[in-house]
Protein backbone atom coordinates (compact mmCIF):
# COMPACT_ATOMS: atom_id res chain seq x y z
CA UNK A 1 0.00 0.00 0.00
CA UNK A 2 1.24 3.47 -0.80
CA UNK A 3 2.30 5.58 2.17
CA UNK A 4 0.54 8.89 2.69
CA UNK A 5 2.20 11.91 4.21
CA UNK A 6 0.37 14.07 6.75
CA UNK A 7 2.04 17.42 7.31
CA UNK A 8 0.69 19.26 10.36
CA UNK A 9 1.22 23.00 10.54
CA UNK A 10 2.70 23.97 13.95
CA UNK A 11 2.54 27.72 13.31
CA UNK A 12 0.94 30.13 15.74
CA UNK A 13 -2.46 30.45 14.08
CA UNK A 14 -2.95 26.72 13.58
CA UNK A 15 -1.70 25.87 17.06
CA UNK A 16 -4.19 28.16 18.82
CA UNK A 17 -7.04 27.21 16.49
CA UNK A 18 -6.87 23.53 17.45
CA UNK A 19 -3.63 22.33 15.91
CA UNK A 20 -2.24 21.48 19.34
CA UNK A 21 -4.62 18.51 19.45
CA UNK A 22 -3.69 17.42 15.94
CA UNK A 23 -0.15 16.90 17.20
CA UNK A 24 -1.51 13.90 19.10
CA UNK A 25 -2.61 12.31 15.80
CA UNK A 26 0.23 9.84 16.07
CA UNK A 27 -1.23 8.36 19.28
CA UNK A 28 -4.90 8.54 18.30
CA UNK A 29 -4.64 7.00 14.86
CA UNK A 30 -6.76 3.86 14.31
CA UNK A 31 -4.65 0.71 13.95
CA UNK A 32 -5.51 0.13 10.29
CA UNK A 33 -3.98 3.48 9.34
CA UNK A 34 -0.89 3.35 11.54
CA UNK A 35 1.38 1.71 8.99
CA UNK A 36 0.27 3.62 5.94
CA UNK A 37 0.88 7.18 6.97
CA UNK A 38 3.88 9.26 7.85
CA UNK A 39 3.28 12.20 10.17
CA UNK A 40 5.45 15.29 9.90
CA UNK A 41 5.31 18.77 11.35
CA UNK A 42 6.10 22.03 9.68
CA UNK A 43 6.71 25.59 10.81
CA UNK A 44 3.92 27.90 9.59
CA UNK A 45 3.03 26.74 6.06
CA UNK A 46 1.66 30.22 5.37
CA UNK A 47 -1.87 29.28 4.32
CA UNK A 48 -3.42 31.44 7.06
CA UNK A 49 -2.21 34.63 5.39
CA UNK A 50 -2.32 33.63 1.74
CA UNK A 51 -5.33 34.97 -0.13
CA UNK A 52 -4.63 32.59 -3.03
CA UNK A 53 -6.12 29.75 -1.03
CA UNK A 54 -9.52 31.33 -1.43
CA UNK A 55 -11.66 30.61 1.58
CA UNK A 56 -8.71 29.11 3.40
CA UNK A 57 -7.92 32.03 5.71
CA UNK A 58 -7.01 32.35 9.36
CA UNK A 59 -10.47 31.50 10.64
CA UNK A 60 -10.33 28.21 8.75
CA UNK A 61 -7.23 27.08 10.61
CA UNK A 62 -5.83 24.64 11.61
CA UNK A 63 -4.38 23.40 8.36
CA UNK A 64 -2.96 20.04 7.47
CA UNK A 65 -1.51 18.89 4.17
CA UNK A 66 -2.22 15.32 3.15
CA UNK A 67 0.01 14.34 0.24
CA UNK A 68 0.29 18.06 -0.44
CA UNK A 69 -3.45 18.68 -0.54
CA UNK A 70 -4.64 21.28 1.98
CA UNK A 71 -7.25 20.21 4.54
CA UNK A 72 -8.73 23.16 6.42
CA UNK A 73 -10.48 23.26 9.79
CA UNK A 74 -8.66 20.02 10.40
CA UNK A 75 -9.53 17.75 13.28
CA UNK A 76 -8.32 14.26 14.07
CA UNK A 77 -11.65 12.91 12.76
CA UNK A 78 -11.44 14.92 9.55
CA UNK A 79 -7.90 13.78 8.87
CA UNK A 80 -8.80 10.15 9.57
CA UNK A 81 -11.84 10.38 7.25
CA UNK A 82 -9.70 11.91 4.53
CA UNK A 83 -7.12 9.16 4.86
CA UNK A 84 -9.83 6.47 4.76
CA UNK A 85 -11.11 7.93 1.52
CA UNK A 86 -7.62 7.88 0.03
CA UNK A 87 -7.13 4.33 1.17
CA UNK A 88 -10.50 3.00 0.05
CA UNK B 1 30.37 42.02 18.33
CA UNK B 2 33.41 40.33 16.83
CA UNK B 3 34.78 43.38 15.04
CA UNK B 4 34.67 45.60 18.10
CA UNK B 5 36.98 43.40 20.19
CA UNK B 6 39.81 45.49 21.61
CA UNK B 7 43.30 44.74 20.37
CA UNK B 8 45.26 43.14 23.16
CA UNK B 9 48.95 42.44 23.38
CA UNK B 10 49.75 39.11 25.02
CA UNK B 11 51.81 39.47 28.17
CA UNK B 12 51.04 43.14 28.53
CA UNK B 13 49.75 43.42 32.05
CA UNK B 14 48.14 46.72 31.26
CA UNK B 15 46.23 45.40 28.27
CA UNK B 16 42.54 46.02 27.93
CA UNK B 17 41.96 42.27 27.92
CA UNK B 18 39.25 42.52 30.50
CA UNK B 19 37.36 45.26 28.74
CA UNK B 20 35.20 42.66 27.13
CA UNK B 21 35.25 40.12 29.91
CA UNK B 22 32.17 39.24 31.79
CA UNK B 23 32.37 39.31 35.55
CA UNK B 24 30.17 36.46 36.73
CA UNK B 25 29.22 36.71 40.37
CA UNK B 26 27.73 33.57 41.90
CA UNK B 27 26.88 32.68 45.43
CA UNK B 28 25.21 29.98 47.43
CA UNK B 29 24.19 29.70 51.04
CA UNK B 30 22.75 27.29 53.57
CA UNK B 31 21.42 28.31 57.00
CA UNK B 32 22.57 26.86 60.28
CA UNK B 33 20.53 23.77 61.09
CA UNK B 34 17.14 24.72 62.60
CA UNK B 35 17.54 28.39 61.70
CA UNK B 36 15.27 29.85 59.08
CA UNK B 37 17.08 33.14 58.57
CA UNK B 38 20.66 33.41 57.40
CA UNK B 39 23.19 35.29 59.55
CA UNK B 40 25.50 35.62 56.55
CA UNK B 41 24.65 38.23 53.96
CA UNK B 42 25.86 38.38 50.40
CA UNK B 43 25.39 41.60 48.42
CA UNK B 44 26.45 42.39 44.91
CA UNK B 45 25.88 45.45 42.78
CA UNK B 46 27.08 46.96 39.57
CA UNK B 47 27.56 50.72 39.70
CA UNK B 48 25.78 52.16 36.68
CA UNK B 49 27.94 55.32 36.81
CA UNK B 50 31.44 53.83 36.68
CA UNK B 51 30.81 50.15 35.84
CA UNK B 52 32.45 48.82 39.01
CA UNK B 53 31.17 45.54 40.41
CA UNK B 54 31.12 45.58 44.21
CA UNK B 55 30.45 42.39 46.13
CA UNK B 56 30.35 41.89 49.88
CA UNK B 57 30.01 38.82 52.06
CA UNK B 58 29.35 39.60 55.70
CA UNK B 59 29.00 37.18 58.60
CA UNK B 60 27.16 38.53 61.64
CA UNK B 61 27.96 37.50 65.20
CA UNK B 62 25.88 34.47 66.17
CA UNK B 63 23.17 33.17 63.88
CA UNK B 64 19.57 33.83 62.94
CA UNK B 65 17.86 37.22 62.78
CA UNK B 66 20.26 39.04 65.11
CA UNK B 67 23.26 37.95 63.06
CA UNK B 68 21.34 38.75 59.91
CA UNK B 69 20.78 42.34 61.05
CA UNK B 70 24.47 42.84 61.89
CA UNK B 71 25.56 41.29 58.60
CA UNK B 72 22.98 43.22 56.54
CA UNK B 73 24.04 46.52 58.09
CA UNK B 74 27.69 45.75 57.53
CA UNK B 75 27.31 44.52 53.96
CA UNK B 76 25.03 47.40 52.98
CA UNK B 77 27.23 50.08 54.51
CA UNK B 78 30.42 48.60 53.12
CA UNK B 79 28.99 48.24 49.62
CA UNK B 80 27.48 51.74 49.54
CA UNK B 81 30.44 53.56 51.08
CA UNK B 82 32.95 51.84 48.83
CA UNK B 83 30.83 52.62 45.78
CA UNK B 84 31.01 56.30 46.83
CA UNK B 85 34.82 56.02 47.11
CA UNK B 86 34.98 56.65 50.85
CA UNK B 87 38.38 55.42 52.13
CA UNK B 88 38.26 51.91 53.55
CA UNK B 89 39.69 52.99 56.91
CA UNK B 90 36.86 55.45 57.39
CA UNK B 91 34.34 52.84 56.20
CA UNK B 92 35.52 50.34 58.79
CA UNK B 93 35.33 52.97 61.53
CA UNK B 94 31.79 53.96 60.63
CA UNK B 95 30.66 50.34 60.50
CA UNK B 96 32.19 49.47 63.86
CA UNK B 97 30.68 52.54 65.49
CA UNK B 98 27.24 51.88 64.03
CA UNK B 99 26.61 48.21 64.66
CA UNK B 100 24.22 47.51 67.53
CA UNK B 101 25.75 45.80 70.54
CA UNK B 102 24.78 42.18 71.19
CA UNK B 103 22.87 41.98 74.47
CA UNK B 104 24.37 38.61 75.44
CA UNK B 105 27.98 39.18 74.59
CA UNK B 106 28.22 42.94 75.03
CA UNK B 107 30.08 43.38 71.74
CA UNK B 108 29.10 44.32 68.24
CA UNK B 109 30.70 42.44 65.46
CA UNK B 110 30.31 41.31 61.89
CA UNK B 111 33.11 40.15 59.62
CA UNK B 112 33.25 40.97 55.95
CA UNK B 113 35.03 40.40 52.66
CA UNK B 114 34.54 43.16 50.12
CA UNK B 115 35.59 42.82 46.48
CA UNK B 116 35.68 45.95 44.33
CA UNK B 117 36.26 45.30 40.62
CA UNK B 118 36.92 48.23 38.29
CA UNK B 119 36.13 47.96 34.58
CA UNK B 120 39.89 47.99 33.83
CA UNK B 121 40.27 44.71 35.77
CA UNK B 122 41.80 46.23 38.88
CA UNK B 123 40.56 44.20 41.81
CA UNK B 124 40.67 45.62 45.33
CA UNK B 125 39.80 43.38 48.24
CA UNK B 126 39.20 44.27 51.86
CA UNK B 127 38.96 41.51 54.41
CA UNK B 128 37.97 41.68 58.00
CA UNK B 129 38.13 38.43 59.95
CA UNK B 130 36.52 36.17 57.34
CA UNK B 131 38.58 33.17 56.18
CA UNK B 132 41.09 34.44 53.57
CA UNK B 133 39.87 34.54 49.99
CA UNK B 134 41.31 32.27 47.32
CA UNK B 135 42.57 33.63 44.03
CA UNK B 136 42.72 30.96 41.33
CA UNK B 137 44.52 31.64 38.07
CA UNK B 138 44.40 28.75 35.62
CA UNK B 139 44.69 25.75 37.89
CA UNK B 140 46.87 27.29 40.59
CA UNK B 141 46.23 29.31 43.71
CA UNK B 142 48.02 32.65 43.79
CA UNK B 143 48.65 34.53 47.03
CA UNK B 144 48.52 38.29 46.46
CA UNK B 145 50.37 40.32 49.07
CA UNK B 146 48.16 41.85 51.72
CA UNK B 147 48.61 45.01 53.71
CA UNK B 148 47.19 45.15 57.22
CA UNK B 149 45.61 48.28 58.63
CA UNK B 150 44.75 48.41 62.31
CA UNK B 151 42.15 50.81 63.65
CA UNK B 152 40.40 51.49 66.88
CA UNK B 153 36.76 52.04 67.57
CA UNK B 154 35.50 54.94 69.59
CA UNK B 155 33.92 52.76 72.24
CA UNK B 156 36.52 50.11 73.01
CA UNK B 157 34.27 48.19 75.39
CA UNK B 158 32.01 46.99 72.59
CA UNK B 159 34.82 45.72 70.40
CA UNK B 160 35.99 42.14 70.26
CA UNK B 161 39.02 41.37 72.42
CA UNK B 162 41.52 41.00 69.62
CA UNK B 163 42.83 43.91 67.53
CA UNK B 164 40.76 45.06 64.62
CA UNK B 165 42.77 44.59 61.46
CA UNK B 166 41.59 45.02 57.93
CA UNK B 167 43.60 43.28 55.22
CA UNK B 168 43.87 45.10 51.95
CA UNK B 169 45.04 43.62 48.65
CA UNK B 170 45.03 44.75 45.06
CA UNK B 171 45.85 43.06 41.75
CA UNK B 172 44.89 42.93 38.10
CA UNK B 173 42.63 40.11 36.98
CA UNK B 174 42.79 38.35 33.63
CA UNK B 175 40.28 36.26 31.76
CA UNK B 176 39.94 32.86 33.38
CA UNK B 177 40.70 34.09 36.92
CA UNK B 178 38.46 33.14 39.81
CA UNK B 179 37.99 34.51 43.31
CA UNK B 180 36.50 32.26 45.96
CA UNK B 181 35.52 33.55 49.39
CA UNK B 182 33.45 32.01 52.12
CA UNK B 183 32.24 32.41 55.68
CA UNK B 184 33.74 30.39 58.52
CA UNK B 185 30.78 28.01 58.18
CA UNK B 186 32.84 26.53 55.32
CA UNK B 187 36.29 26.44 56.91
CA UNK B 188 34.97 25.21 60.28
CA UNK B 189 32.56 22.62 58.86
CA UNK B 190 32.80 19.34 60.75
CA UNK B 191 34.87 20.87 63.55
CA UNK B 192 35.31 18.55 66.49
CA UNK B 193 34.57 15.40 64.53
CA UNK B 194 37.14 12.63 64.44
CA UNK B 195 37.90 13.20 60.79
CA UNK B 196 38.04 17.00 60.97
CA UNK B 197 39.10 17.96 64.52
CA UNK B 198 39.87 21.52 63.37
CA UNK B 199 37.15 21.69 60.76
CA UNK B 200 37.39 21.36 57.01
CA UNK B 201 39.92 24.26 57.06
CA UNK B 202 40.48 26.94 54.46
CA UNK B 203 43.35 24.92 53.00
CA UNK B 204 41.17 21.87 52.35
CA UNK B 205 38.30 23.96 51.01
CA UNK B 206 40.81 25.56 48.62
CA UNK B 207 41.99 22.16 47.47
CA UNK B 208 38.39 21.20 46.84
CA UNK B 209 37.75 24.37 44.82
CA UNK B 210 40.92 23.77 42.83
CA UNK B 211 39.91 20.16 42.23
CA UNK B 212 36.51 21.28 40.93
CA UNK B 213 38.20 23.72 38.53
CA UNK B 214 40.63 21.03 37.29
CA UNK B 215 37.80 18.61 36.75
CA UNK B 216 35.67 21.17 34.93
CA UNK B 217 37.74 24.12 33.70
CA UNK B 218 34.64 26.01 32.52
CA UNK B 219 32.71 25.60 35.78
CA UNK B 220 30.51 28.64 36.33
CA UNK B 221 30.71 30.83 39.42
CA UNK B 222 27.28 29.74 40.59
CA UNK B 223 28.09 26.03 40.16
CA UNK B 224 31.41 26.32 42.00
CA UNK B 225 29.86 28.26 44.92
CA UNK B 226 27.09 25.70 45.14
CA UNK B 227 29.42 22.70 45.14
CA UNK B 228 31.68 24.19 47.85
CA UNK B 229 28.68 24.88 50.10
CA UNK B 230 27.24 21.42 49.45
CA UNK B 231 30.56 19.80 50.31
CA UNK B 232 30.87 21.79 53.57
CA UNK B 233 27.31 20.85 54.49
CA UNK B 234 28.07 17.20 53.84
CA UNK B 235 31.07 17.40 56.17
CA UNK B 236 28.66 18.83 58.75
CA UNK B 237 26.50 15.70 58.25
CA UNK B 238 23.95 17.84 56.37
CA UNK B 239 23.09 19.62 59.64
CA UNK B 240 25.18 22.79 59.33
CA UNK B 241 26.51 24.02 62.68
CA UNK B 242 26.77 27.55 61.31
CA UNK B 243 25.55 29.44 58.26
CA UNK B 244 27.52 28.21 55.26
CA UNK B 245 28.04 30.79 52.51
CA UNK B 246 30.31 30.97 49.54
CA UNK B 247 30.77 33.60 46.84
CA UNK B 248 32.66 33.05 43.60
CA UNK B 249 33.66 35.63 41.02
CA UNK B 250 34.66 34.35 37.61
CA UNK B 251 36.26 36.60 34.99
CA UNK B 252 35.41 35.03 31.72
CA UNK B 253 34.81 35.42 28.05
CA UNK B 254 31.15 36.43 27.83
CA UNK B 255 28.80 33.80 26.44
CA UNK B 256 26.62 35.33 23.77
CA UNK B 257 23.17 34.38 22.62
CA UNK B 258 21.07 35.65 19.73
CA UNK B 259 17.31 35.47 19.38
CA UNK B 260 15.91 36.38 15.98
CA UNK B 261 12.16 36.86 15.99
CA UNK B 262 9.68 38.36 13.56
CA UNK B 263 9.89 39.40 9.93
CA UNK B 264 11.17 42.95 9.30
CA UNK B 265 8.86 45.74 8.19
CA UNK B 266 10.85 46.16 4.99
CA UNK B 267 11.56 42.92 3.10
CA UNK B 268 14.91 44.44 2.03
CA UNK B 269 16.08 43.91 5.62
CA UNK B 270 15.75 40.11 5.28
CA UNK B 271 19.33 39.83 4.01
CA UNK B 272 20.74 41.99 6.83
CA UNK B 273 19.00 39.88 9.48
CA UNK B 274 20.26 36.69 7.85
CA UNK B 275 23.79 38.14 7.82
CA UNK B 276 23.61 38.96 11.51
CA UNK B 277 22.36 35.44 12.15
CA UNK B 278 25.06 33.63 10.20
CA UNK B 279 27.98 35.73 11.43
CA UNK B 280 26.96 35.61 15.09
CA UNK B 281 29.25 33.64 17.40
CA UNK B 282 27.30 32.01 20.22
CA UNK B 283 23.97 30.32 20.85
CA UNK B 284 21.29 31.08 18.25
CA UNK B 285 17.53 30.77 18.45
CA UNK B 286 15.01 31.58 15.75
CA UNK B 287 11.53 32.23 17.12
CA UNK B 288 8.72 32.50 14.62
CA UNK B 289 7.56 30.49 11.61
CA UNK B 290 7.94 33.27 9.05
CA UNK B 291 11.34 34.24 10.44
CA UNK B 292 12.51 30.63 10.24
CA UNK B 293 11.23 30.40 6.68
CA UNK B 294 13.15 33.56 5.69
CA UNK B 295 16.40 32.30 7.22
CA UNK B 296 15.91 28.77 5.86
CA UNK B 297 15.24 30.17 2.40
CA UNK B 298 18.20 32.58 2.35
CA UNK B 299 20.65 30.01 3.68
CA UNK B 300 19.04 27.12 1.83
CA UNK B 301 18.55 25.07 4.96
CA UNK B 302 15.76 22.66 5.82
CA UNK B 303 13.71 22.90 9.01
CA UNK B 304 12.69 19.71 10.77
CA UNK B 305 9.97 19.79 13.43
CA UNK B 306 10.64 17.66 16.48
CA UNK B 307 7.12 16.26 16.87
CA UNK B 308 7.65 14.91 20.38
CA UNK B 309 8.80 18.20 21.87
CA UNK B 310 5.52 19.97 22.52
CA UNK B 311 3.53 20.42 25.71
CA UNK B 312 -0.04 21.56 26.11
CA UNK B 313 0.56 25.29 25.73
CA UNK B 314 3.78 25.40 23.78
CA UNK B 315 4.17 24.33 20.14
CA UNK B 316 7.02 21.97 19.27
CA UNK B 317 10.48 23.27 18.37
CA UNK B 318 12.37 22.44 15.21
CA UNK B 319 15.92 21.82 14.14
CA UNK B 320 17.83 23.77 11.55
CA UNK B 321 21.52 23.60 10.73
CA UNK B 322 23.34 26.54 12.31
CA UNK B 323 20.67 27.21 14.93
CA UNK B 324 20.46 25.80 18.44
CA UNK B 325 16.70 25.80 18.19
CA UNK B 326 13.87 27.04 15.98
CA UNK B 327 10.54 27.73 17.70
CA UNK B 328 7.09 29.02 16.95
CA UNK B 329 6.87 32.74 17.78
CA UNK B 330 4.42 34.49 20.00
CA UNK B 331 2.90 31.59 21.99
CA UNK B 332 6.34 30.27 22.87
CA UNK B 333 7.64 33.74 23.78
CA UNK B 334 4.53 34.35 25.89
CA UNK B 335 5.18 31.08 27.74
CA UNK B 336 8.83 32.07 28.23
CA UNK B 337 7.76 35.41 29.69
CA UNK B 338 5.26 33.78 32.07
CA UNK B 339 7.83 31.23 33.25
CA UNK B 340 10.54 33.86 33.77
CA UNK B 341 8.09 35.91 35.85
CA UNK B 342 6.94 32.98 37.96
CA UNK B 343 10.24 31.28 38.76
CA UNK B 344 11.78 31.97 42.13
CA UNK B 345 14.93 30.08 41.37
CA UNK B 346 17.05 32.41 39.26
CA UNK B 347 20.10 30.19 38.92
CA UNK B 348 19.16 26.56 38.33
CA UNK B 349 18.18 25.40 34.86
CA UNK B 350 14.67 24.13 34.15
CA UNK B 351 15.85 20.96 32.44
CA UNK B 352 12.55 20.90 30.49
CA UNK B 353 12.45 19.64 26.91
CA UNK B 354 9.72 21.91 25.51
CA UNK B 355 10.60 25.01 23.50
CA UNK B 356 9.95 27.52 26.31
CA UNK B 357 12.00 25.63 28.94
CA UNK B 358 14.85 25.11 26.51
CA UNK B 359 14.88 28.79 25.61
CA UNK B 360 15.04 29.71 29.31
CA UNK B 361 17.93 27.30 29.88
CA UNK B 362 19.78 28.87 26.95
CA UNK B 363 19.18 32.32 28.50
CA UNK B 364 20.47 31.15 31.89
CA UNK B 365 23.62 29.76 30.30
CA UNK B 366 24.38 33.05 28.54
CA UNK B 367 25.73 36.39 29.76
CA UNK B 368 24.86 38.70 26.89
CA UNK B 369 21.66 38.28 24.96
CA UNK B 370 20.82 40.09 21.73
CA UNK B 371 17.28 40.20 20.37
CA UNK B 372 16.76 40.98 16.70
CA UNK B 373 13.09 41.89 16.49
CA UNK B 374 11.20 42.29 13.24
CA UNK B 375 8.18 44.48 13.82
CA UNK B 376 5.96 43.52 10.90
CA UNK B 377 2.46 42.84 12.18
CA UNK B 378 1.22 39.35 11.38
CA UNK B 379 -2.08 39.98 9.56
CA UNK B 380 -3.34 36.47 10.33
CA UNK B 381 -3.26 37.34 14.05
CA UNK B 382 -5.42 40.43 13.54
CA UNK B 383 -8.44 38.29 12.71
CA UNK B 384 -11.10 39.07 15.35
CA UNK B 385 -11.85 35.35 15.74
CA UNK B 386 -8.32 34.71 17.03
CA UNK B 387 -7.79 34.25 20.76
CA UNK B 388 -6.91 37.50 22.56
CA UNK B 389 -3.77 36.14 24.21
CA UNK B 390 -1.84 36.63 20.97
CA UNK B 391 0.21 39.60 22.12
CA UNK B 392 2.27 42.03 20.11
CA UNK B 393 5.75 40.58 19.76
CA UNK B 394 7.55 43.80 20.58
CA UNK B 395 5.85 44.10 23.98
CA UNK B 396 6.55 40.49 24.91
CA UNK B 397 10.22 40.85 23.97
CA UNK B 398 10.46 44.08 25.98
CA UNK B 399 9.10 42.30 29.04
CA UNK B 400 11.37 39.29 28.60
CA UNK B 401 14.34 41.65 28.19
CA UNK B 402 13.61 43.59 31.36
CA UNK B 403 13.10 40.37 33.33
CA UNK B 404 16.43 39.03 32.08
CA UNK B 405 18.12 42.29 33.04
CA UNK B 406 16.57 42.92 36.43
CA UNK B 407 15.82 39.48 37.80
CA UNK B 408 18.47 37.40 36.06
CA UNK B 409 21.20 40.09 35.77
CA UNK B 410 21.91 39.49 32.08
CA UNK B 411 23.19 42.08 29.64
CA UNK B 412 20.46 42.52 27.06
CA UNK B 413 20.34 44.38 23.78
CA UNK B 414 17.34 44.74 21.47
CA UNK B 415 17.52 45.81 17.82
CA UNK B 416 14.36 46.49 15.84
CA UNK B 417 13.95 46.01 12.12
Amino acid sequence: MKKHTVNICTGTTCFVMGGSELLLLDELLPDDLKDVIEIKGSPCIGICKNADYGKAQADHAPFVQIDGEVVDEASIQKVVDHLRRLNA
Amino acid sequence: MADTLPVSIPGDSNSSLLQNAFVEVGHFQLCKHNQNAPGDVFLSQKNPSDGRVITTLSDGLGSGIKAGVLATLTATMATKFISYNIPIRRVSEIIMDTLPVCSERGISYATFTLVDIAPDATVKIMEYDNPPYTFIRGEAVIEPSKEATAFERRDKSTGPKNDTRVLYSRFNAAIGDRLVFFSDGVSQAGMGTKRYPFGWTTAKAREFALGSVREKPEISARELARSIVRQASQIDMSKPKDDISCGVIYFRQPRDMLVVTGPPIRPESDKEIVNIFSSFVGKKVVSGGTTATIIGRELNRGIKVNMKSFVKNVPPWSEMEGADMVTEGIITLGAVQAMLEKRNEVEANTGGMDAASRMIDLFLDSDRITFIVGTKINEAHQDPTMPVELEIRRNVIKRIASLLKEKYLKEVQIRYF
